[in-house]
């Protein structure tokens, strides 16, 4: 090992984070090399009389007391959420009034991202963005080698919304897993698709999150391109649902057969 | 989540802030803007801690979430490419104007000006901000270099190439104060 080489693993040494072989053909070198100890030294000294000695700065008192109130609201907007869920029985006047106080939770919980830009733009980036990072492997599923209804039946134990997932109606169709997940800060449940090796993302979006993608007016799907991904997205029995992939109206195999007719695909798209 | 995870989630995150704080302040580099990020991450944070292992550390699992959350607040933001703190190219213009051979290693000479922690700290913010990130993830926060490249996305071997020109450069402006600072304004800090 030469002067350079040595020189360039000092650091990774001093972190004590150079593998066993490459520290000991280091320490090697050190201990013929008067030169190269030298700077090992000081290194050291300089870790000792500053490194070591950094620490974060205080964070100011005004975001510490900010901070904690909103984790407070977090986990009383949780609380009521939860308390609604168990009233689920109840009878449907009482359970509508309970959505409400669903709907109040949430909003206090979600934050601004949804308030201030509740476009579906922004909606269609944030799909594209998680369905990019289930792809590369960035979000590993919760649950996998399930059936979808193994999955169903899972999420619903987990999720304050209703989560149902069409059963795999195509050969092609393979169904990986999925997770929890957030589009900008809502809970949504993210499953992931293949077909024909080609990816599919759906994500199952709370109803009360929904309703602001400003949707509510027919058509009650759309379907459009973003950044170069086909998204599909609509609302069913009080839920929304949104289809990311490369394949265009072929992802519609996720919840249809083959044979369905689904004209409005083809009919309907809009690109942003 | 159940009340008690509530209570160590609240005692977590209070335990760690000034940390929390200080990696969103060293991504975003405004305080105001720091602050929105930290509440985003803390929002998912919050909502994904019944999936979190108590036997990992809180303060790498909420770094991360607050690095994804900055990363998606770019894209937002600029509805297209995803820039890195700092970037990739900005990183590479350091390289072009600062080759690695030409700088000093030796730390001697800021051992014996007897610097300041303050000034080491004023010196690490100086730093383009995808060399600052890495020094302030090692040398402040103490994360392993593993660690640090899971948080920052990035392969380990980025890492420990950000780590030595960071490093590298934080002690040529320890040395060299005011040249130092006089290229960074110019060459090193443009368009970061």
């Amino acid at each position: 090992m030469d002067c350079n080489a040595a020189k360039s693993r000092f650091f990774a040494y001093v972190d004590g984070e150079l593998a066993r072989e490459a520290e000991a053909e280091l320490e090697a070198h050190l201990a013929d090399c008067p030169a190269c100890r030298r700077l090992v030294d000081l290194e050291l000294a300089f870790r000792e009389a500053y490194v070591e000695r950094l620490r974060p700065e205080p964070a100011p008192e005004r975001v510490r007391e900010r901070v904690a109130i909103l984790v407070r609201e977090l986990a009383d907007a949780r609380g009521r959420a939860r308390r609604s869920r168990w009233a689920k029985p109840l009878a449907r006047a009482a359970a509508a009034a309970l959505l409400l106080t669903v709907g109040i939770a949430a909003g206090v919980a979600i934050d601004s991202w949804w308030e201030r830009r509740n476009s579906l733009a922004v909606f269609a980036q944030a799909a594209v963005d998680q369905h990019q990072k289930l792809v590369r492997g960035l979000l590993p599923p919760d649950i996998q080698g399930v059936s979808p209804q193994g999955a169903e039946e899972w999420f619903r134990r987990r999720l304050p919304f209703n989560i149902s997932l069409p059963p795999l109606r195509d050969e092609s169709l393979r169904f990986l897993g999925g997770r929890i997940s957030h589009l900008g800060s809502v809970e949504v449940a993210a499953l992931e698709y293949q077909i024909d090796s080609k990816h599919v993302s759906l994500f199952i979006i709370p109803d009360e999150s929904y309703e602001r993608l400003r949707l509510k007016e027919k058509p009650k799907f759309k379907v459009m391109n973003h950044r170069g991904y086909d998204l599909i997205i609509w609302r069913s029995h009080g839920t929304g649902y949104a289809l990311v992939s490369e394949i265009g109206s072929r992802s519609c195999l996720v919840c249809h057969s083959p044979e369905d007719k689904l004209e409005f695909v083809t009919d309907a798209a809009a690109h942003l | 989540m159940s009340p008690n995870e509530g209570a160590d989630f609240h005692r977590l995150t209070l335990d760690h802030l000034d940390s929390l704080y200080n990696y969103a302040r060293v991504l975003t580099r405004k305080p105001e803007d720091a602050e929105d990020l930290l509440h985003e991450a803390l929002a998912r944070a919050f909502r994904a801690f019944r999936r979190f292992d108590p036997l990992l550390s809180y303060k790498a699992w909420m770094f991360t979430i607050i690095k994804n959350a900055h990363i998606d607040h770019q894209r937002r933001r600029r509805n297209g490419a995803v820039e890195d703190s700092g970037g990739e190219w900005a990183v590479e213009a350091l390289s072009a104007e600062s080759p690695l051979s030409s700088i000093p290693l030796a730390p001697d000479d800021i051992l014996l000006r007897q610097e300041t922690i303050g000034q080491v700290r004023d010196a690490i913010r100086r730093l383009p901000p995808a060399l600052q990130e890495v020094v302030e993830l090692r040398d402040i926060e103490g994360f392993s270099y593993q660690e640090i490249a899971r948080i920052v996305d990035r392969p380990l071997g980025t890492v420990m190439s950000r780590l030595y020109r960071g490093r590298n450069l934080l002690r040529t402006y320890l040395v060299e104060p005011q040249r130092a600072g006089h290229r960074g304004a110019r060459g090193l800090t443009d368009g970061l």
